[in-house]
């Protein structure tokens, strides 16, 4: 992240959220910047990035988690083929469009042979590539691995999500995903990075110290989860609690419970209305968390709902993409 | 099994895929349609043909041990690469128009990890389900991280490999790369033309020591090495000398704490491309230097099944070391220039078969190696 992105809360009327794209120039040599798709070039400037960020030129290991992997090189070639009737078609959009190609791509800038995997779970898709990053660190301890979550919207991905009922069809200002209660959201896209090691790299960083994932589609259930989560780490002082609510209707209640009934005192801040719904959207507000690292602990104003608290160090981060769920514990150092 | 001992290949011309190219580019289809499929496991015949074979298979592989693993932490690790593509690609035309209305359940289940979740939820599975895509080592690795969380107790049982139907899609796809062969394939033939594609899958169920006290289970093998490594050289081709290959083979044979020597049987990954062949050829001769062991690549039977094939070959490597056999490499003929091995072309019968590596890489550098050793 760069710039002047969550220095000051967004102001929109809109349906979806779509990414701010940085100078690719800056980061890919032209030549291959012209074959590569949005969600490449983003995935591989995020991986840079992140990679800067640590002091790192080659990452031992890459483990990526994208939903729906390179939607517009698929309807390229799909759409081609059906077109020309199968006649007469060129490769590129075709061998781009397999759901690793990112992590190919940032395998082949970096020259990195090591290990390289990417998860296509829906709404688990990043923290799936998260769990794989712990397996493959307590086989490799003292290594690092660069771990992702990518997707982008199309304008067709955006009609049928629209139609399944996730994103909105009417325009929702920036209040009503923040405190509204609506048939559906804003959809969302993006891409974050982060270099995943045992050992701390330097002084600011984000330790997980848990990470508990379930699907649910009975949100009483899926409360009663969270409550589970938060006796099993009740010993740790809890500073802020982080929601993906998004002001859709469907998950309000819950949302409302984790906070009433588990963390009733904490500071609350959400981060959906910075990103839109997008099944890796975890990952964003993993990079969001570091942006408030950049500021010293502290989570800007616009954020937070209620009990604003001042330098904050230990986050329960809930999430969810529709029945996918995520609870994550984690630790600021800075 | 039958198939593979009387080297009956499965290629020949598509009768449920239509296509531009039914009558020019062979395929091995399985010949039933998704009505017959569906019936098979009690599923809906208007799933994505993907999550239709994965069903047959993961019920193969569940087999009696449905009832014993209830009570146990089960995970279902599932790979594909072409998820719900085979009704999207028939619809996608009229949805773009906005005639889609009436057949959105056919891009519903477009997304690979839908695939997975129509089969998880068919037999029950809820405990930790998760869909790989790596291209064509996809299922090699979803064997690989499947054995890790059960040795980190994570998970008590597994059942893992992957799924890939045939698609229009694909078929197109891989004829822009020119490399599908006109004719069956001669995978490690020095006149070999190029591939031909396949569907199936192929699941292996796992179990930790505890799990398989409980089942009352005997395993017939265990995953004693697997790694990924990354060719990092190009999108779709593999390095001349087998970089990736060689590192992936190596290292499994370093987890698994095994000499080359050690290994009985190579399940290769073979596609029956001049690149492929050639650079896993050069890498296996560069590892396993004066010790080759026996190698097939059973392509010739399957085609390149893609996402599926890591677990159906994983079931071969299986089966290779519980009867002791060797699977031919079909259609071989001519002896290739670059390399100084020669592939397994008859059956071999009655073998002492106790580690088998298999081979899977593909697009995006992705390789992986499995190492399967006899309990």
């Amino acid at each position: 992240m760069s710039g002047e992105f969550l220095l000051t809360k967004p102001d929109y009327s809109t349906h979806v959220l779509s990414c701010v794209e940085p100078e690719y120039k800056e980061y890919i040599p032209v030549m291959q910047l012209r074959r590569m798709s949005k969600i490449v070039r983003r995935g591989v400037v995020a991986a840079k990035t992140a990679m800067q960020n640590a002091g790192i030129e080659k990452p031992d290991a890459l483990s990526i988690g994208t939903a729906y992997g390179c939607l517009q090189d698929t309807e390229s070639f799909l759409g081609k083929m059906i077109e020309q009737e199968e006649q007469m078609l060129t490769p590129t959009a075709f061998i781009q469009s397999t759901h690793n190609t990112v992590g190919g791509q940032i395998a082949l800038l970096a020259g990195c042979n090591g290990h390289n995997l990417t998860y296509v779970h829906r709404g688990h898709s990043f923290e799936h590539a998260m769990i794989n990053a712990a397996l493959y660190l307590g086989e490799h301890p003292g290594e690092n691995i660069l771990v992702g979550g990518i997707d982008e919207l199309t304008e067709n991905s955006i009609k049928a999500l629209q139609i399944a009922g996730l994103i909105t069809k009417e325009h929702l200002a920036t209040d009503d995903v923040i405190n509204g209660s609506n048939d559906a959201t804003v959809g969302g896209e993006g891409a974050a990075f982060f270099s995943v090691t045992q050992q701390p790299l330097s002084g600011r960083y984000i330790r997980i110290r848990a990470l508990d994932i379930f699907k649910e589609y009975d949100e009483a259930a899926a409360l009663q989860k969270v409550k589970r989560f938060a006796d099993n780490h009740k010993d740790i002082e809890i500073d802020l609690f982080l929601s993906g609510r998004n002001g859709d209707k469907k998950y309000l209640q819950f949302y409302n419970s984790v906070r009433t009934e588990i963390y009733p005192l904490v500071a609350d801040a959400q981060f959906k209305f910075c990103c839109g719904e997008y099944p890796v959207a975890g990952s964003f507000a993993l990079a969001m968390l570091f942006e408030c690292l950049e500021q010293k602990g502290c989570v800007p104003e616009f954020m937070e709902l209620a009990h604003p608290t001042g330098e904050i160090k230990n986050v329960v981060l809930v999430n969810n993409f529709g029945s996918y769920y995520s609870c994550w514990l984690l630790e600021l150092a800075v | 099994m039958r198939s593979l001992l009387q080297g009956k290949s499965g290629v020949g011309k598509a009768e449920y895929l239509k296509t531009h190219w039914q009558d020019e580019l062979p395929v091995a289809e399985i010949k039933k349609s998704n009505e017959e499929l569906a019936a098979m496991t009690g599923a809906d015949a208007k799933w994505p043909r993907t999550a239709l074979l994965s069903a047959i298979a993961v019920q193969e592989a569940l087999a009696t041990h449905k009832d014993s693993i209830q009570n146990l932490r089960t995970g279902f690790f599932s790979a594909n690469t072409v998820g719900g593509m085979d009704l999207t690609e028939q619809v996608y035309k009229d949805f773009i128009n906005d005639t889609i209305e009436p057949e959105f359940s056919n891009i519903v289940n477009h997304e690979c990890g839908a695939v997975t979740e129509l089969v998880a939820k068919h037999f029950g599975l809820n405990d930790f389900n998760t869909t790989i895509s790596t291209a064509c080592s996809s299922s090699a690795n979803s064997i690989m991280m499947a054995a890790q969380m059960i040795n980190n107790g994570m998970l008590d049982v597994a059942i893992a490999g992957g799924a890939d139907s045939m698609s229009k899609f694909t078929l197109n796809g891989f004829n822009t790369l020119q490399i599908l062969d006109k004719e069956p394939c001669q995978p490690f033939d020095n006149n070999r033309r190029g591939l031909n594609l396949g569907e199936g899958a192929g699941y292996v169920l796992l179990m930790s020591e505890k799990a398989m006290q409980q089942c009352g289970a005997t395993a017939i093998c265990v995953v004693s090495g697997y790694a990924n490594a990354n060719d990092a050289y190009h999108q779709t081709a593999s390095s001349p000398d087998g970089i990736g290959n060689k590192m992936a083979m190596s290292h499994a044979l370093k987890k698994a704490g095994l000499q080359p020597k050690d290994i009985d049987y190579i399940n290769l990954h073979g596609t029956g491309t001049a690149n492929n062949d050639s650079s896993e050829g050069k890498a296996v001769e560069a590892i396993f230097e004066g010790c080759i062991p026996k190698a097939s690549s059973t392509k010739g039977f399957t085609g390149h099944t893609l996402g599926a094939a890591g677990g159906v070959e994983a079931v071969f490597s299986t089966l290779s070391i519980r009867d002791g056999v060797v699977f031919p490499n079909l259609r071989w003929a001519t002896q290739m220039e670059d390399i100084n091995w020669q592939v397994v072309t008859e059956l071999q019968t009655g073998q002492d078969i106790r580690n088998v590596l298999s081979n899977s890489f593909g697009f995006g550098g992705n390789c992986s190696s499995l190492i399967f050793s006899k309990c």
